[in-house]
């Protein structure tokens, strides 16, 4: 792994200070999951809106504006000065706290308290809350003035994680409480804890999560779900459905898949939301292993970006913004699609810039944005050569 | 010097680096195991749920009359059926539907609210036109649930003619219940084909995801030596014959004798497979096979043609006949009918007379062991073939049982023997056909899928010398022209045949009916070059019709059968085309 910069020809610094340098690999990447995605959403939602008597493109042409949207974002985010991202990033964890609250209060739709209706789409603040909290966390950590966090600042990174994870859990939203967690710990510990401090915070947080249980504070679909998880057999058509679905289709797709827009799982709509949370499905039977492992390959291709940028980003925050970007991605995927095939409970994550979906893909675009702005102005210099 | 402040340590990048990969490991791990170690069970458990392999039923055979006209034929109709589970308003659906078809509302919101069952019928084998209707309303009313499908139907186009023949087939399962169908259904039911259907979550066939693996093979089709313009005639002439003599039924043969083909079997009362709803089970059976009676007079034909053929008597023979004859172990003496006084008669009056004591001297000349012989000959107590279904042998004594002395005179005289209808007819086929007794049967041909065809030949033995056969044609014309058989006359040809009445037999009870007889009539025309045989059998004829100045009583064959032979002979001669006898 290249963790650093190579000085190809005598450059003044100045020049390397103004030039922005865009990273090739990590736009191609994201560009070729968005494109898949779109072609996906298609092929995993046409069949059942040709039966409903809906137009086959329906679903597309709406993620589609969605696309444009986060590639927009996505361009902006690239662009912004860390400096005022820094002075953003409160004005952006005020702003997402009062979205979470506001959430509460809106109609339930599909037993949660999650979307806040727009008319032309619905929004859904959790989703942006997980870039908000990116920014504020790394500000926070980044305000330490010594290599090593104190114990004061690791509570204050808790208790400003703590608040919109509580928030959300109201709604509830268990899978986004879970990703607020693990950026968390990534991020702390990639700011430099120490080991006791470190174990402390595991610890708080599997505690946290008992007690949580304990109090009954857990939905009952929760636990189903979880129940689900740990017993294959247990309640086939409800809660193990899905998951039984899913990897039939997965495993029906073998090494080279049925080919695109065949197959009858995805095609005769088996797997329920395939267009959404469960669309590592349709890939998966569609373009085979072959095809899932270049989905793979392909965020790797993107998390190695985001760990290289953050191995060379010129301050502490934005260092501190590529990882958690990069370990909000990783969440994401590996919760995704390890809940296709069965390595991780259903928790309602979607497939990063391949699931039909507004805020999640705009948000999604978003952080990338903010990782990919972190190369852009790295350090003028290799940082791990001393002049 | 430029130096950054401070600078994350590359190994907590590392670190964090090696957590991600592995999380990618660990999902492409899982991955290979599902899609290539595991994928064989995936894709199994995927058609599982989603394919079905199903039968597919075969066309079950045609049923043609002699002409290649369609007696039973199956066609597919439309069938309506829901999967409940998807109806949304079982009530308005109900309300809206059973209207259509004529159906009851309340009956079908109860079927349609079972939604734990998933398959209903919502009514089946509709019309086209009312099949259209309720689709319309499906699709304007956007129900879901509700789905249509063609099954196959059995129709008998030319309703209740050769009804007991054709018998008909259980709607549900397409499977021959009674006579041909019955019989034959092996054959008629072809071997079903498999046909894959794939289906979607709820359990919907899907529309192209059908395909066949296995043709179908279509089922024989069954060409019968049924005439429908005979066979019509005879039906009608039975049912009238039940009216007439106020009888229980009517059971008539035409049988072609030189072929042993079978033209017209019919029976009355009878009824219409069309409508099953209204079939009496007692109006199924074809009675010309299944019942049984004692002939009487008609196996006189036997006792005399058998002693004519040993050489025994000539027709000229005669001697004296008693009015009253005694054998040993019977306590009143053996009479005739209408006969009080001894008279000298020859072979031929005994027949024509259908005189008791005098068949009863014949016999004893005759003997029981040759007897026996040509009433064995002639196919009594054995099946006449197989393959008219539900046939009785019937019964005739074995020699060894014949011991007590009235055992070969009442045999003689048509008791003690019980017969059917065809075996009779298949008696005076072999008279009419030079001696030779040949097979009765209803199917001509069985017709295979490919085309090709098996035709029916029938078995076929002399019994009598061609002689013997030509001398009895001669006495059954004299029976007709002078004899008991006068009113089974019929103008343009000469016919001949025998006169039959029994005391019927009940068979549950054990004894012999005061009231009921068996009245019968079987004959053959033209008598000169015999082209048919015609048997009639009427079940307890009773009352009385007014004839020149007397009455004549409806018990007896002659009276109340020959009249039914006369009228079916006339109608089957003319619609074979026989040209009539020159004057």
């Amino acid at each position: 792994m290249v963790l650093t910069a190579r000085r190809t020809e005598p450059v003044t610094l100045l020049q390397r200070e103004r030039a922005l340098r865009p990273d090739v690999l990590l736009i191609l990447s994201y560009l070729a999951l968005t494109g898949l995605g779109l072609v996906m959403i298609y092929s995993a939602s046409a069949p059942r809106l040709l039966a409903d008597g809906e137009s086959p493109t329906s679903l597309v042409r709406r993620q589609m504006i969605f696309a444009l949207v986060g590639i927009v974002a996505f361009v902006l985010a690239s662009l912004i000065e860390h400096r005022t991202l820094k002075m953003l990033a409160p004005i952006a964890y005020v702003g997402s706290l009062i979205s979470l609250i506001v959430v509460l209060y809106m109609p339930v739709v599909s037993g949660a308290n999650r979307w806040i209706e727009l008319g032309f789409f619905q929004f859904q603040p959790s989703e942006l809350a997980k870039v908000s909290l990116i920014l504020a966390l790394a500000a926070l950590l980044a305000a330490s003035k010594d290599k090593a966090l104190h114990w004061t600042e690791i509570a204050r990174a808790v208790v400003l994680v703590a608040v919109p994870a509580f928030l959300i859990f109201r709604q509830p939203d268990l899978g986004t409480m879970l990703v607020f967690g693990f950026v968390a710990v990534v991020m702390v510990f990639s700011a430099g804890t120490t080991w006791r401090q470190f174990a402390f915070m595991t610890i708080t947080a599997v505690l946290g999560s008992a007690l949580l249980f304990k109090a009954g504070w857990i939905a009952e679909y929760q636990l189903t779900r979880i129940t689900a998880f740990l017993d294959e057999t247990s309640d086939v058509v409800d809660s193990n459905y899905n998951l039984i679905q899913s990897k039939i289709a997965i495993g029906s797709g073998g090494l080279f898949g049925r080919g695109l827009f065949e197959g009858a799982q995805t095609n005769l709509s088996f797997v329920p939301e395939q267009s959404t949370d469960f669309i590592f499905t349709a890939i998966g039977e569609q373009l085979g292993f072959v095809g899932a492992t270049v989905v793979i390959g392909l965020f790797a291709l993107i998390t190695w970006r985001l760990l290289v940028a953050a191995a060379n980003g010129r301050d502490r925050f934005s260092q501190l913004v590529a990882i958690g970007v990069a370990a909000m991605l990783v969440f994401h995927v590996f919760v995704n699609i390890g809940m296709t095939v069965r390595i991780t409970p259903v928790t309602g994550l979607p497939l990063p810039f391949l699931s039909a979906g507004g805020t999640a893909f705009i948000a999604m675009s978003l952080a990338l944005g903010l990782g990919h702005s972190v190369w852009m102005r790295r350090s003028p210099v290799p940082v791990d050569v001393d002049i | 010097m430029l130096r950054p402040t401070w600078r994350i340590r590359d190994l907590r990048v590392v670190l964090v680096g090696i957590v991600f990969i592995a999380a990618w490991v660990g999902i492409g791990y899982r991955l290979f195991q599902v899609q290539v170690v595991e994928a064989a069970t995936f894709v199994a458990d995927g058609e599982d749920q989603r394919i079905r392999v199903e039968d597919k039923a075969a066309k079950r055979g045609t049923i043609f009359d002699r002409d290649g006209i369609e007696l039973a034929v199956s066609v597919d109709l439309p069938t309506v059926f829901a999967d409940p589970a998807l109806i949304d308003d079982p009530v308005g659906t109900a309300q809206l539907l059973a209207p259509l078809y004529h159906g009851d509302v309340a009956e079908l919101t109860e079927r349609l609210s079972q939604s734990e069952s998933r398959f209903t019928y919502v009514v089946r084998h509709l019309e086209v036109e009312v099949a259209d209707r309720i689709k319309t309303a499906v699709l304007d009313n956007k129900i879901e649930g509700i789905y249509f499908q063609n099954e196959p139907y059995r129709v008998y186009p030319a309703g209740d003619l050769a009804a007991q023949v054709l018998g008909f087939v259980q709607q549900d399962d397409q499977s021959g219940l009674e006579g041909l169908e019955a019989q034959f259904d092996h054959l008629l039911t072809g071997l079903p084909g498999k046909q894959v259907l794939e289906r979607d979550p709820e359990g919907r066939p899907i529309p192209l995801g059908e395909l066949l693996i296995e043709p179908a093979i279509p089922g024989y089709d069954l060409r019968t030596t049924i005439d429908r313009e005979i066979q019509y005639a005879a039906q009608q002439a039975a049912a009238d014959a039940v009216v007439d003599t106020n009888a229980l039924a009517a059971t008539i043969v035409v049988m072609v004798p030189g072929t042993g083909e079978i033209l017209a079997m019919a029976t009355a009362p009878t009824f219409d497979p069309n409508d099953r709803s209204t079939i009496d089970i007692a109006a199924v059976r074809n009675r010309a096979v299944t019942d049984v009676y004692e002939p009487g007079s008609t196996l006189k034909v036997i006792t005399v043609a058998a002693a004519l053929d040993a050489g025994i008597v000539v027709p000229s023979n005669s001697w004296n006949v008693p009015a009253a004859y005694e054998v040993e172990g019977k306590e009143d003496p053996y009479t005739d009918v209408g006969r009080e006084e001894d008279r000298m008669m020859s072979v031929a009056e005994i027949l024509m007379s259908s005189s008791n004591v005098g068949t009863i001297q014949i016999q004893e000349r005759l003997g029981n062991e040759l007897h026996h012989q040509y009433l064995d000959a002639f196919g009594l107590g054995q099946l006449t073939t197989d393959s008219i279904p539900g046939e009785v042998p019937g019964l005739l004594h074995p020699l060894e049982d014949w011991i007590s002395a009235t055992a070969g005179a009442s045999t003689a005289i048509g008791y003690r023997v019980d017969v059917t209808a065809l075996q009779m007819a298949a008696v005076f086929g072999t008279i009419a056909n030079d001696g030779v007794w040949v097979e009765p049967h209803v199917v001509s041909e069985l017709i295979h899928p490919d085309g090709s065809r098996d035709v029916t030949v029938p078995r076929q033995r002399p019994v009598l010398s061609e002689r013997t056969a030509e001398q009895m044609q001669e006495l059954l014309q004299g029976v007709v022209e002078q004899g008991t058989g006068r009113r089974a006359s019929i103008e343009d040809f000469a016919v001949g045949g025998k006169t039959g009445t029994t005391e019927k037999f009940l068979y549950e009870e054990g004894f012999y009916s005061e009231d009921d007889r068996i009245a019968s009539f079987i004959g053959i025309a033209p008598i000169d070059g015999p082209e048919i045989v015609v048997a009639v059998v009427l079940d307890s004829p009773h009352g009385e019709i007014e004839e020149g100045e007397a009455m004549v009583e409806l018990q007896f064959g002659g009276v109340s059968a020959a009249p039914v032979f006369a009228r079916v002979a006339e109608a089957a001669l003319q619609a074979l085309g026989v040209a009539p006898d020159a004057p």
